[in-house]
This record gives structure tokens, sequence and C-alpha cells, in this order.
């Protein structure tokens, strides 16, 4: 009976092994670069709302405990969670110690992709790992800090509730946004009641406009002399407050993205500020998280759209923050990013895009240290492989009359206004344009993850290369240890020293006694700089990218002397004798 | 009987407030807010605990509608050394709610008594200093470690004053009249001997720099927006990171009827106002006043002057980065005023000293020798000898002036002083704006239609917006609403919206109705007050 038992088990198992590899080897065949058969079945086609996002992350830090752990690091206003993944190995030390990326999307509520580039960068790394030596020693060096939405109250709101492309943008704070006495007393409606937000035309003798024959979906202005047909009335809305204005008081507005802490500016100096820095619950959670984490030295927001890595500064008046040694830095990995995604453009926010106070990517840099980019993602490059640049509306008719089949675009019809009368109404769905149709999300998401990691990578690595010993007489050993960084990114950045955001890197050696210790600044002609107070602990201002500091001490004994090096930025590393 | 104890209480706290002798400790001020908190006009909060526990008080006073009335807000303790400024805001409460109440027929106010509580009550400890920092942990030197050189108190006296060593590398010597005073040495210098000079105590962390991380944390008047000096001592990372400056900031951001601010603080364009500087005015990053807010700001400083009785004096601080007097203006967009109350007067002239040394009077020999013509007397703490070790072989001495007694008057002068800052602030509000109608007119025209026309004026000596606040959302236009029903109106706006009406501007209001019977137009916004006309038509 028990022989029978085992046998049957034993065959189940077997027959249960056997065909689920058949089952795969049948079905599926391994496509390079994407992780075959993952624990964690996603669509990299589609969006999905704050339940959708918290859905995959829970299944994440399910399937992948000893990669992967999820923590909120907030709530938001409407009293969501901001969830965030921490991915990095975590059999090979403390995560909150290794040099450390943060990734973030979707600050602006309409700029949704971020959110799945986020998503997918955590279930990439997670499900590769293991099949892949670059991802294994990735994981084991640095640690991955993913908040996929920023805003996860107005992306709601966005995808559930009728909106333009374009809104909210900012959060769901409702301010009285025309000055009158009263907050969000009138914004969009939605009159056809199709839960996108498109235009109002009207039949005028004096409108400017016509219909194109060739394409009724498009309206064409006519010559100067010409009489057109119609008027354009702006995005659906009625006049409810009664002064006269359409569409003048919505949610918000503000916007998120001014909110940040260095050399923030008010309103009406930046317009779209609120109170004061973090003065918002959600930047505020990403601040707070942030500033306990200094092992934090790369940072990446995603926005959309255009095609763009961008860096700061924001604005004119900072540009000297910015300095040469760092600018250096950006260049390198952002234009080994420009070759990863192709269309996509590496550009300062000042003066290739707009003026900028209190944005998130000048606070991580400047008033943090950390190199910072921002990815304006979707760009018109990729539908036809040419730029025609952002709301090209001739080229955005032609995707959806032969890539999309009509899925985009309303087509007008007649409606009943009860200010304007007949009217039309129709145009382009919200969710086109600033966000990828479909068949497109994956790949640009895999392209600019591809970027994150390259950055990630780039952050501090160190290791102490070689110790030497040079013996003194008297019983007294003189101790060099070389420490090298293995990557591009100092220990510190250039904002980073001349603030002293954060403490130096400390370099000590126990088990000896130590007569003196002095930085190494010429070896060949024994030029040092000597540190008398606790000189067991060298402190390090910085180690640049891709070389070494020397550290000397006189030691006095001392056969089983460790040395340490501790970066916040740079991690740890050790030798002993 | 009940009710009588309740007065004679009442009465018996508030004599006491009045008779102390000296600047109040928190238990005392609070016990003063407490008791103004009985009257029906006033209303006590607290907008926050401190990270150390101590509560930041409002006091809103003001009757009727009094959200919808000009306010003005007044602040004490925005650095936490200047003991006078709580005393000055407490009994500006005091006698408003006693004396002139009067004043809240048309003006509310909100009173912030002590926006430092922990640096404050620094006066009242064992060991006595001028601090400005709240009790946050924060790394002055940024050095990696937080608050780790405070001050020692070498000399045993419980006060932190200074510390000179003999030395040939000194950079100061003695003042010539008075050699307890040291001034930078020059090139001019006969003086032999010279000293280094440093605040009182050990180099604690052995970094070479004296105190340079003190056992306190974020100063709330270097922690705003306007100009923040990041990761300077005192600042912190960011603007606004404390507990007190966001819960205050949270606070006036909702009292949308605040007009004007008077802050008492080191800060002062009121016994001189400020310049207009064109260039920095028109910078995106505004700098300068805008012109029409400095001749506001003269105009105050006049009146300020015609108030108060002490002559202006070596009063340099026009604002300083991070300071609220100037976040008031530059970022909040209101009218702001500040003063210290007081200062150090200019000393009468030595009438035996010889008119051929040029040496000029400095801040410090100027009050030693004005605290002598007063016959104070415990202002300086003599130099003496100390033994220290970081300074072995050498010279050291402990001494200098007292602190607080430069910032902080005698506290016998704090009533008269009180009683003309008093005195001002309530001459101030009422040049605050007022919105009138004027010369109404209702023609019947022809099939039940009439033509409604009126004047709104504002008839006060300021302006609704200042030419910054035009700019700023945070100050609500005026607004001018009819409420007959809008497809009742066939001329004219049903909401209209105005954004600044300068002193005794008027604008001329017409609406053609289709409307019987009783019709309110209503214009204003909450920092000008409203005004209504009721009409029977």
């Amino acid at each position: 009976m028990k022989t029978i038992d085992y046998t049957s088990v034993l065959c189940l198992i077997i027959a249960m092994t056997v065909g689920s590899v058949g089952k795969a080897q049948e079905k599926f065949f391994r496509a390079i670069g994407t992780p075959h058969e993952p624990k964690v079945e996603v669509s990299w086609n589609r969006y999905n709302t704050y339940d959708g996002v918290v859905d995959i992350m829970e299944k994440i830090a399910e399937a992948y405990p000893k990669l992967a752990r999820l923590e909120s690091i907030g709530k938001s206003y409407e009293d969501r969670s901001i969830y965030m993944l921490t991915i990095s190995d975590f059999n090979t030390g403390n995560p909150d110690e290794k040099p450390a990326m943060y990734i973030d999307g979707n600050i602006h509520s309409n700029e949704i992709q971020g959110t799945e580039f986020s998503l997918y960068t955590a279930w990439y790394l997670t499900e590769m790992f293991g099949d892949l030596e670059f991802i294994n020693q990735l994981l084991k060096d640095k640690t991955f800090y993913i908040v996929p939405t920023i805003n996860p109250d107005a992306r709601d709101n966005y995808m559930k509730e009728p909106n333009t492309p374009h809104s909210p943008r900012s959060g769901m704070l409702v301010l009285d946004t025309d000055g009158d006495g009263e907050a969000g007393e009138d914004g969009f409606d939605d009159l056809n009641g199709d839960n996108h937000i498109t235009y109002m035309i009207r039949k005028s003798p004096t409108g400017r406009f016509i219909k194109d024959p060739q394409d009724q979906r498009r309206l064409i202005r006519v010559a100067a002399e010409e009489q057109g047909e119609y008027e354009m009335l702006g995005f659906e809305g009625i006049d409810k407050d009664g002064d006269g204005e359409v569409n003048e008081d919505g949610i918000g507005y503000y916007d998120p993205n001014r909110d940040w802490g260095w050399k923030w500016q008010p309103d009406h100096v930046q317009r779209g500020a609120y109170k004061y820095p973090f003065s918002l619950p959600e930047s505020r959670a990403v601040a707070d998280f942030v500033m306990k984490h200094p092992n934090i030295a790369g940072a990446q927001s995603y926005h959309n759209y255009g095609g763009m890595i961008l860096r700061g500064p924001g604005a004119e008046e900072d540009v000297d923050t910015y300095n040469k040694e760092d600018v250096r830095i950006y260049d390198a990995i952002a234009k080994k990013g420009e070759e990863m995604i192709p269309g996509y453009r590496y550009l300062t926010v000042y003066k290739d895009l707009y003026s900028v106070f209190g944005g998130e990517l000048d606070w991580f840099y400047g008033g943090r240290g950390i190199y910072t980019y921002t990815n304006e993602l979707m760009v018109s490059y990729l539908y036809f492989h040419k730029n025609e640049g952002r709301a090209n509306q001739e080229e955005e008719l032609k995707v959806d009359k032969y890539l999309t089949f009509g899925d985009a675009f309303i087509d007008w019809k007649e409606y009943k206004h009860p200010q304007y009368g007949s009217i039309e109404v129709g145009g382009f769905k919200k969710n086109f344009s600033r966000a990828h149709p479909g068949f497109l999300l994956e790949q640009d998401a895999h392209r600019n993850m591809a970027f994150t990691i390259y950055h990630a990578y780039q952050t501090p690595k160190l290791s102490i290369t070689n110790v030497e010993e040079n013996n003194l007489g008297n019983g007294l050993k003189e101790v060099t240890a070389t420490l090298y960084n293995e990557r591009l990114m100092p220990t510190h950045s250039g904002q980073d020293l001349k603030f002293k955001i954060e403490r130096p890197d400390l370099v000590s050696i126990t088990n000896a006694d130590v007569v003196a210790g002095m930085i190494v600044e010429d070896d060949d002609f024994n030029k040092v700089k000597e540190q008398v107070h606790s000189p067991e602990t060298i402190k390090v201002p910085n180690i640049p990218g891709m070389e070494t500091v020397k550290v000397r001490w006189i030691i006095s004994g001392g056969r089983n002397y460790k040395i340490n090096v501790d970066s916040a930025k740079g991690g740890k590393a050790s030798w002993s004798k | 009987m009940k009710k009588i104890i309740t007065v004679l209480v009442v009465l018996a706290i508030q004599s006491l407030a009045f008779s102390q002798n000296d600047y109040p400790d928190t238990e005392q001020y609070t016990k003063r807010l407490e008791a103004l908190n009985k009257d029906s006009k006033v209303n006590l909060s607290s907008i926050t605990k401190t990270e150390g526990g101590h509560d930041i008080y409002v006091l809103k006073i003001g009757t009727g509608n009094l959200d919808n009335k000009p306010a003005f807000a007044v602040l004490g303790g925005v650095e936490g050394y200047h003991l006078l400024s709580v005393e000055l805001a407490l009994q500006f409460a005091e006698r408003l709610v006693k004396d002139e109440s009067s004043a809240l027929e048309k003006t509310t106010f909100y009173i912030f008594p002590n926006l430092s509580p922990e640096a404050y009550s620094q006066y009242h400890n064992q060991l006595k200093y001028e601090r400005r920092g709240n009790t946050a942990s924060l790394d002055h030197d940024r050095d990696g470690t937080s608050n780790e050189d405070p001050y020692e108190d070498l000399n045993k006296d419980g006060v932190i004053t200074q510390m000179r060593v003999e030395s040939p590398l000194g950079k100061y010597t003695s003042h010539p009249h008075d050699s307890r005073v040291m001034i930078h040495v020059d090139t001019s210098s006969q003086s032999t001997k010279r000293y280094l000079l440093y605040s009182e105590g050990i180099d604690n962390d052995k970094d070479g720099k004296f105190n340079e991380d003190l056992e306190e944390g974020v100063a709330f008047n270097k922690s705003l927006t306007y100009n923040f000096p990041a990761f300077e001592p005192f600042a912190g990372d960011f603007a606004v990171s404390q507990k007190e400056s966001r819960a205050l900031l949270d606070y006036l951001f909702k009292q949308w009827n605040i007009y004007a601010f008077i802050t008492f603080g080191p800060a002062n364009n009121l016994s001189s106002p400020l310049k207009y500087n064109a260039k920095e005015a028109k910078k995106r990053l505004v700098s300068s006043p805008l012109e029409g807010d400095v001749a506001i700001n003269k105009m105050v400083s006049e009146l300020y002057n015609s108030t108060i009785s002490q002559k202006p004096y070596l009063q340099e601080n026009r604002g300083t980065d991070g300071d609220l007097f100037q976040w008031v203006y530059f970022h909040f967009g209101r009218l702001s005023f500040s003063t210290p109350g007081w200062w150090v007067p200019e000393a009468k002239k030595d009438s035996t000293a010889t008119s051929e040394t040029k040496i000029k009077e400095t801040k410090v020999s100027n009050f030693l020798k004005w605290a002598e013509q007063e016959n104070l007397d415990n202002v300086f703490v003599n130099w003496e000898k100390i033994d220290l070790p970081d300074f072995k072989n050498q010279r050291v001495e402990v001494g200098g002036v007292r602190p607080f007694v430069m910032d902080n008057p005698p506290f016998n002068k704090v009533d008269s002083i009180a009683i003309e800052h008093t005195d001002f602030i309530l001459k101030l509000a009422k040049q605050q704006p007022q919105l009138e109608f004027h010369n109404l007119k209702v023609e019947n025209l022809k099939g039940g239609l009439k033509r409604v026309t009126v004047d709104l004026l504002n008839s006060a000596n300021l302006p609704t917006h200042s030419d910054l606040g035009e700019r700023s959302r945070w100050l609500k236009k005026i607004r001018i609403e009819i409420d007959t029903p809008k497809d009742d109106i066939l001329a004219g706006n049903k909401i209209e919206l105005v954004k600044k009406m300068k002193s005794l501007e008027s604008i001329s209001l017409s609406w053609i109705v289709k409307a019987n019977g009783k019709v309110t137009i209503k214009a204003g916004a909450p920092h000008t007050g409203f005004t209504e006309l009721n009409l029977n038509l």
C-alpha cells in the first residue's frame, strides 16, 4: 500500500513537472530580452488604475520576498497610500545601505505611462534575477526605490472621470483658480457623456474654419478673404456660475512639480506653486523618504511627452548650481540614453522646454546632490520614425487612420448646448497623443528602463584595491590603502560637496594603534593632509568616479588590522589582513 | 457669589500681569493668554505643538462677521532672544480687548505672541544666552554630526558671553575709550595687545572652531521661503521644514481677510521706510518693493514716527534671508511692517572727550555709554581670567555684554513702549480699505426694464491690494455681484471681478435688469470687507 502510495505521488509529481515543461515547450519559445514565463503575469499594452497598480505591486512583492519589499511612504490628499517597491537582492546586505536609484512616475496625473514604465522596471528586475548575471550583480550592488505613481488621486480621476489629455495635471485639491471667492465652481462638463472632454464647434457665418472636405474630422482655417463655416468654442463645458466664462475654475489648479524645496518660488512668480515647499502631501511623502535615505545617488522622474531626457536647471537664475563636473556626469549618462531610446533627445529644462522653479529634479539635485533626470515619455518618432513634434494634428489623424483604425477620434456629433445653442462635439480622446497607444507601450518602457538601469549602474561602487605596508622602524608601520570608485559617479556630486549635503566618506582602520592618519594627495611626492582629531577614521570628502583615493595611517603594532570604507552614496567595502 | 469670585480672580490675574517686573516665562504668558480668552471677543487656539512640546498660540480677536473684515496680524517672538516682542504682542492684545475694543467694529486682529517659544525660554533657563533655534536636531556646520559643539559656561556665572585670548595672532584690540570693548585691529592701530575673540565655550569636537554647532535647531526667522539660505546654520535643508513654520503658514493661508502684518522683530521699515530700486523691482524674482508699495511704506512710516517717541538710530536690518518680514511681502503678497519696538538709543556725547580722536563709537561702546547714563548696572560681565586647556600657557578671559540687554530694554520701560505701539497699530488699522456705494440711481425704462447705476468707492488712504498683492492668488479679487438671475440681466455683468482699487478710486457700475422687488448688490473681498446695497425695485 505504502509503496503504491509513494509511487503514485511520485508519478503525479513527474507527470505535473513534465506536463508543465512540456506545455511551455509546446506553446512558448523564449524571446531575447523579456522574462520568459514570469511568475507575475502582466499585460504591458494597457494602463492600470490605482487599484490595478497596487495589485501588480502586491503580486511582485508576494512572488519575490527576497527581492521586493512593498511599503507605503505616505498618504495622498484623498488618503490613498503612496506605495513604493524596494528592489534589491536582500540576501546581500541591507538595501538601505547600498547605492540606490529612485524612480517615480505620474507626478502630473494625466501623464500616466510613467507609472507603467516604473512598474515594468520592478517587474523586469525581479523576473530576470537569476536568469542574467548582469541583473544578479546589479541587485547585489544596488537598490531601486520605485514609486509608480506619486499622484494616485488624480490618476484615478483622469481615468475614471471626463478629462482632456491635459487634465487634471494637478492633484485633487480644489483652489479658487479665477480668484472670485469660490473654489472649483466651473469645471468641465462632459456634454455627450463619453468620459472624454473633447471640443465644441458651432456653425457660424463669421467662423473662420471649415471641415476639410477630404477628412471630415479635421477643421481647417479658410483664407483671409474666404467665408468659413465653423467657429471654435473650446473644450466641452457650460458657464455654471454665470460669470461669462467657461471651464475657468475646475480641479486644482496647481502644479505638483512646482512644490519642491530648491529655490522654491510662490505662484505669482512660478505659476502653479502651492503654499511652500512640500506643502502637498504627495511631494512631502517623497521628500521625507529621500531625506531618510541618503543612499539614493541617482533619480528618475517620468513625465510625458515629447521624447526628452531632461536635466536641470529649471530656471535660468539657477544656472550656476549645475557645475561643470556634474554636468559632465549628466552628459555622459544622458548621451548614452539618447542611443538607447531612439527619438529621445537630451535637453536642459530652462533653455529647451520652459522655466520652472520648484521642480522635482531641481530639488533632487540642488537640495540633495542627486543626479536626476526627467524623461518626457512618448514621442512622434514612435509612430512613423519621423519626428513631427508634439501634437502634430496631421500626423495624429494619419495614425488614427492607418494604425489605430478610428479608436482615437470621436466623430463630430450635434449637441444642444444651454448657452451656445446648437453645437457639435468631437475630437481626439483623452488617452491619445500624450499616452502611448498600447502597441508602443512595452518597447518604450523597456528602453526607458534600460536607461535607468544604466544610470543606476553608474552610481558609485567602492573597493579597496590595494593595501601597502612600509616599515618605519621603532615598531611603527605606514599603512596605505587605495580606494577605487569603479563607476562614473563620484560619492559626492559637486553640488553635494559645495553645501556638504552628505557626510564625508569614512575610511577607518581597526585593530591597530593609530599614531597618525592622513589623506595622500600625491603619492609620488609624499604630499599628505593630516587629520589630527580621530585619525583612526579618516574623513574623505569625496571619491571621484573612475578614480582612486589613498589614505595612510602610521600605526604601532597591528598584525590583524581591518580597513572599512563607509560612504552614504557609495556603499560599503572592507579589507582585512 | 461665583461671578464675583471669577471677576476677582480675573482682576487678580490681570493686575499680576501688569505688575510683573520681568519678561514673562512660558507659564506666565500662557496664563495671560488664557485670561484674555475669557473675553467673548477673543478666541485663543494653539496651531501646533513644537518638537519640544511648546504651543504656538494665536489669538483671533474680533466681533460679528470677523472673517469678512479686514484683519491685521501682529507677531512676536520671530527671534527667540527678542523678549520685548512677545511682551509687545501680549500687551497689544490686552489693551485692545480692555480699552480699545471699538476698533473691532471694523477690523479683526490675529495675534501670534511667540513664534519661537523654545528659543525664548532660554532666557528663563539656568543657563541664559541669546538663542535663535528650536529643539530640532540640526547639523549647523554640516560635518555629519548634529549639535556637537555647544556653548559652555566657563566662568559659571549663568550666562554665555565672550572669551578673549591674548595672542599675537589676534585680530581684535581694546576700544581706546572703553577698554572693555573689543574692536577690529586695523593697520593704524597702535595697541600692542591683540586678542582672539570667541563666544564662551570650548571646541568640543576639536575642529578648530568654537561653538559652531550649537545645541539648538532651526531659527524660525531664517527658515521661510524668501531668499531661503539653504544649508546655512539655523536654516535647515529646505524652507519651512519645521512644525511651527508649517503650522503658521497653513493657518495664514486660510485667513483670507488678513490685509497687513506688523512684526515685532529685528527688521525695520517703520522708523525709516524701504527704498525703491527699479532694477530689482522689475526682475522676475522681485527683490525690491514695488513702486506703489514703497509709497505706502513711506506714509505708514510717517505715521509711525509721529506716534513713537524714540528717534531712529542705527537700525540697519532691512530684512534678512529666510525671514518673516520679507516673506510676508514678497511671497505672501501682504503689506509687511516690522520694527524691533525698541533699540539702543544714541548715547549723549561725552563732554570730556577730545574731539581730535576719530575713533568711531561702536554699537557696544555706544550701548555701554548709554547704559551708564541711564544708571543701568549689570549689563557687562567684566573680563576675568580663566584656565582653559584649549589655550595652554595663554591668558584667556571671559566677559562681555550680558546677553539680551542690547535687544531688550529694562522691563520698566516696556509699558510706555507698548502703549505707543498699540496706538500706532490702531491708527494704522484706521487706514484700511473701505468700500462704499455712492450715487445710486434707478431709472425706469419702458416695459418694466430698469437701469441701475451706482459708484463703488474705496474711501480709505490705503489701496485694496498692494502692487505686489495684486499679483497674488492668495488675495481675492473684489467681487461685485448682483443677485438678479442671469437671464434677467440684459446689460451689465452678474459677477464682476476687480483686481485693485487705489486709495479714493471709484468705479461706475451699471445694469439693465428685468426685475421687481428686492435686489441686492454686494461688493468686496475678505481682506477689504464687504459692502451691500439693498434695493426695492
